[in-house]
Order: C-alpha cells, then sequence, then structure tokens
C-alpha cells in the first residue's frame, strides 16, 4: 500500500506541475497543437489516403463489383438455359406426343385396310373355290356319262359276240340255255 | 520516478526547422506500411483473389455492410469507402501499433527544463492531437465539399445561412412565418458552432481515449510490470479497434447527412397554399 502510494504521488505532482503548465501556457501549446507538425500529420494522412484509394480499395471495389456483376450474369445465363431446355423438352414431348398419335392412325389405318383387304380376298377364293368345285363336279358327271355309255357300247358288243358264240356252237337246247343263261350272268 | 507521457508529443530530432515528434515517427512507420501493404495488394490483384488480395477483400465487404447501414445504400457507400476505410484502417493500425512492445519504453535521455527526463522514441501516433485534429478536420471539411456537390451549393448553403428561408418568409406575409424564420436563422448559426463542435469531438475523443490507455499502461506497468498490464492491453486492442470505427463511422453519418436532400420550408409552404 505504501509502496503504491509513493508511486502514485510523483504521478500527483506531474499532474500538478501540468496544471501549472496550463496556466503559464496556452491551451493549444500544451495540447502539442503546432501547425507544422499538423500539415506533416495531415500529409501523412493523405498519402495513406491516396495509397488506399488507388491501390486497394478501388481496384479491390471494381474487382468485387465485376465479380460480382459476373456471377450475376452467369447465374442468369444459367437460368435462361434451363428454361430454355425445359421449352426444349415440352416441345420435345407435345412433338413425341403428336407423332405418337400419328403413328397409331396409320397402324390402325393399316389395319383396318389390311383387314378389308382379308376379306375381300376370303371371299375371293371362297368363290373361286366353289367355281372350280363346281366345274370338278360338272367334269365328272360328264365323265360318268362318257364311260356309262362307252360301258354300254361294250356291254352291247359283248352281247353281240356272246349270241354269235352261241349261235356258233348249237348242240343242244340245254347247253343252249345254260350259255345264254352264262352271258346273261357275264353282263351283269 | 514515473515517467507519465505529457498532452504534446516529445520532439525526438530536428530537421531544419521542423521537429520530428516521436508520434510523428510512428504515424510516418504507420504510413511506410500502407505503402508497402498497398503496393503488394496493388501487385497481386487478380480475377481469382488469393491470399492477400482475399484478405483485404474480406476486410472490404466486412466494411462496406456496416457502411451500409449507416449510408443505407451500397452506392454511397461505395462512393464514400475510399475515404471512411482509409480513416479506419490508419487509426485502427496505428493504435495497434501503440500497443506493441517498445512503444513507450525504447526512448532516449535528453535535457529538458533543465532535467535529465527520458523520451520514448515510439508513441501511439493518435496520442498527437495533431493526427486526430488533421484527420476530424479533413473528414468534416470533405463531409461538406461532398454536400456541395451532391445537393448544390446554395441550398447547402441555406442549411447554415437560412437568407431563402427568411426571403420565403417574408414573401409569405405572416408574422408567425416571419418568426419561425429568424428562429430558423438562429439554428442555422447552432449548426455552424456544432461544425466545429464535431471536428473538436471527433480528435478529442480518439486523443483522449488513446492517450489515456497509454497513461494507463505506463501507471500500470510502473505498480507492477508483470501479467497485470495484460488485460488492460487486451482492452487496448480493443479500444483500438472501437475508437477507429467510432471515428470512421461518425464521420460517414455527418457525409451522409450532408448529403441528404434539405426539406424545402419555401416550397413546402407553396403546395400548402
Amino acid at each position: 500500500m505504501h509502496e503504491i502510494l509513493q508511486i502514485l504521488i510523483p504521478v500527483a505532482h506531474a499532474a500538478e506541475s501540468g496544471a501549472a503548465d496550463v496556466a503559464n501556457d496556452s491551451v493549444t501549446a500544451l495540447l502539442g497543437i503546432d501547425w507544422k507538425l499538423f500539415i506533416a500529420q495531415l500529409f501523412n494522412f493523405v498519402i495513406v489516403l491516396f495509397v488506399l484509394w488507388r491501390w486497394v480499395f478501388k481496384p479491390l471495389t471494381s474487382k468485387l463489383e465485376q465479380r460480382s456483376a459476373k456471377i450475376e450474369k452467369s447465374i442468369k445465363e444459367a437460368q435462361e438455359i434451363q428454361e430454355k431446355l425445359k421449352e426444349v423438352e415440352q416441345y420435345k414431348k407435345t412433338e413425341i406426343e403428336k407423332i405418337r398419335g400419328e403413328a397409331n392412325e396409320i397402324i390402325l389405318k393399316a389395319q383396318k385396310t389390311a383387314e378389308s383387304n382379308k376379306e375381300q380376298i376370303i371371299s375371293e377364293a371362297k368363290k373361286s373355290a366353289e367355281k372350280v368345285l363346281e366345274q370338278s363336279k360338272k367334269e365328272m358327271q360328264s365323265e360318268k356319262l362318257k364311260l356309262l355309255t362307252e360301258v354300254r357300247e361294250e356291254a352291247a358288243s359283248l352281247v353281240v359276240l356272246a349270241t354269235e358264240k352261241i349261235l356258233r356252237e348249237k348242240l343242244d337246247p340245254k347247253k343252249d340255255a345254260e350259255l345264254i343263261k352264262e352271258s346273261l350272268k357275264g353282263l351283269k | 520516478m514515473l515517467a507519465l507521457p505529457p498532452l504534446a508529443a516529445e520532439p525526438i530530432f530536428n530537421i531544419g526547422s521542423f521537429s520530428v515528434t516521436n508520434t510523428y515517427i510512428n504515424s510516418t512507420l504507420t504510413v511506410v506500411l500502407f505503402v508497402i501493404v498497398g503496393f503488394f495488394v496493388k501487385r497481386s490483384i487478380k480475377e481469382v483473389p488469393k491470399g492477400i488480395q482475399n484478405f483485404f477483400e474480406s476486410i472490404i465487404e466486412l466494411l462496406l455492410g456496416y457502411f451500409d447501414q449507416v449510408t443505407g445504400d451500397r452506392k454511397k457507400s461505395l462512393k464514400f469507402f475510399p475515404l471512411i476505410g482509409s480513416l479506419f484502417l490508419f487509426i485502427l493500425v496505428s493504435n495497434w501499433l501503440g500497443i506493441l512492445p517498445g512503444v513507450g519504453s525504447i526512448g532516449i535521455h535528453k535535457v529538458i527544463h533543465g532535467e535529465l527526463e527520458f523520451i520514448p522514441i515510439f508513441r501511439p501516433a493518435n496520442t498527437d492531437l495533431n493526427l486526430t485534429l488533421a484527420m476530424a478536420i479533413t473528414g468534416v471539411i470533405l463531409s461538406h465539399i461532398i454536400g456541395i456537390f451532391t445537393i448544390g451549393f446554395f441550398k447547402y448553403f441555406n442549411k447554415f445561412i437560412k437568407l431563402a428561408d427568411v426571403w420565403h418568409a417574408f414573401k409569405s406575409k405572416k408574422v408567425m412565418t416571419v418568426f419561425t424564420a429568424f428562429v430558423e436563422v438562429g439554428v442555422g448559426f447552432l449548426e455552424i458552432i456544432s461544425e466545429v463542435a464535431k471536428m473538436l469531438s471527433l480528435s478529442l475523443r480518439l486523443f483522449g481515449n488513446i492517450f489515456a490507455g497509454e497513461v494507463l499502461l505506463t501507471v500500470l506497468a510502473g505498480i507492477i510490470a508483470y501479467v497485470v498490464p495484460l488485460p488492460f492491453l487486451a482492452l487496448e486492442l480493443l479500444v483500438g479497434l472501437i475508437q477507429a470505427t467510432v471515428f470512421s463511422l461518425l464521420v460517414l453519418t455527418y457525409i451522409t447527412v450532408a448529403t441528404m436532400p434539405v426539406p424545402e420550408h419555401g416550397g413546402h409552404k407553396k403546395e400548402a397554399h
């Protein structure tokens, strides 16, 4: 405590002498205001101001502005691109839908034509088949008739031959009767 | 014997009739530091920031954020930034350089008033009223110049010497209006006084705070040299930052107020009629 007092007493003395100085000198002299120093310090500050302004703040702030402008621009561009992409996608979708519809239509049409063609072809084929069948039936009929007439003719000639044979042999009436019977059997 | 620093900066040596004081040495060292750093920043500026450029860009962004709160407009902040930013950085760096060990303790012995006294070679730059006053006057005068350029000479002039108001009042031929106009003229004179007060308060606040810190540290170091001054050193760091902020933001406020459009009394009354 005593030591601290010993230290503080001179402090008080110093303050007192300072106060005495105020009485002797003007306030500006006490505060050390001196126009030469003032100008010198002002000059120092102006140098700092100039250096910071020209070398640091101006280029850096312009760089910052440029950069933020650039970023803004690229973000905007990216958004635009995205929008365009969306549009293209939409366009693509509608186009595909359209094409799909058209394709469906074409397929339907093709199916319809195919169906109608099929029916036509089938009916034609049926008709022609019937025609062929009929013709073949007719031919068969005529063939049959022809055959029958031929057979009849043959039979007739055979009967003539048989009668000739019988007439040549003419042995007994018994045999005659038998022969006639036999030849008639062969006719049947 | 405890040597308290006197209010005035002490001269160390003379160059011709110019006496170089210890505060001037400090402020010049700060200037040299800024020139060197500024040179490197200027050389290192690139599109993609790196190192020192990044550091300064972040400082600028931070300060601009604070300035926007005062000006309310990024454009204005950018416009005033060179002055206010320089004030802030210069005060901050010179304050913090003042806390470095060696400042106030490295010195010479010199005979003054017949007594051998210890005079430190380095003393915090802002413990010199010349520097703080120089910055305050620069700030306030620049605020007026910027104000004149922004809102026009006559409108700005009318803020202080309200001749136009008196003229409009007489034209309106109303006793009350004339009376208010004369009161306004008185307010105008007060404004002029307040402009001077601005310079004084700005410079004395900075000077007083930093000087008090220096005295406090000297006294504490005189009583107990170890450990005890540490929290006070930390406080001085804070004080240095706060004072730099206060000084620069106050100047920014002055400039912002000076560039605000003046409400026109005459025009307003005309609209009312």
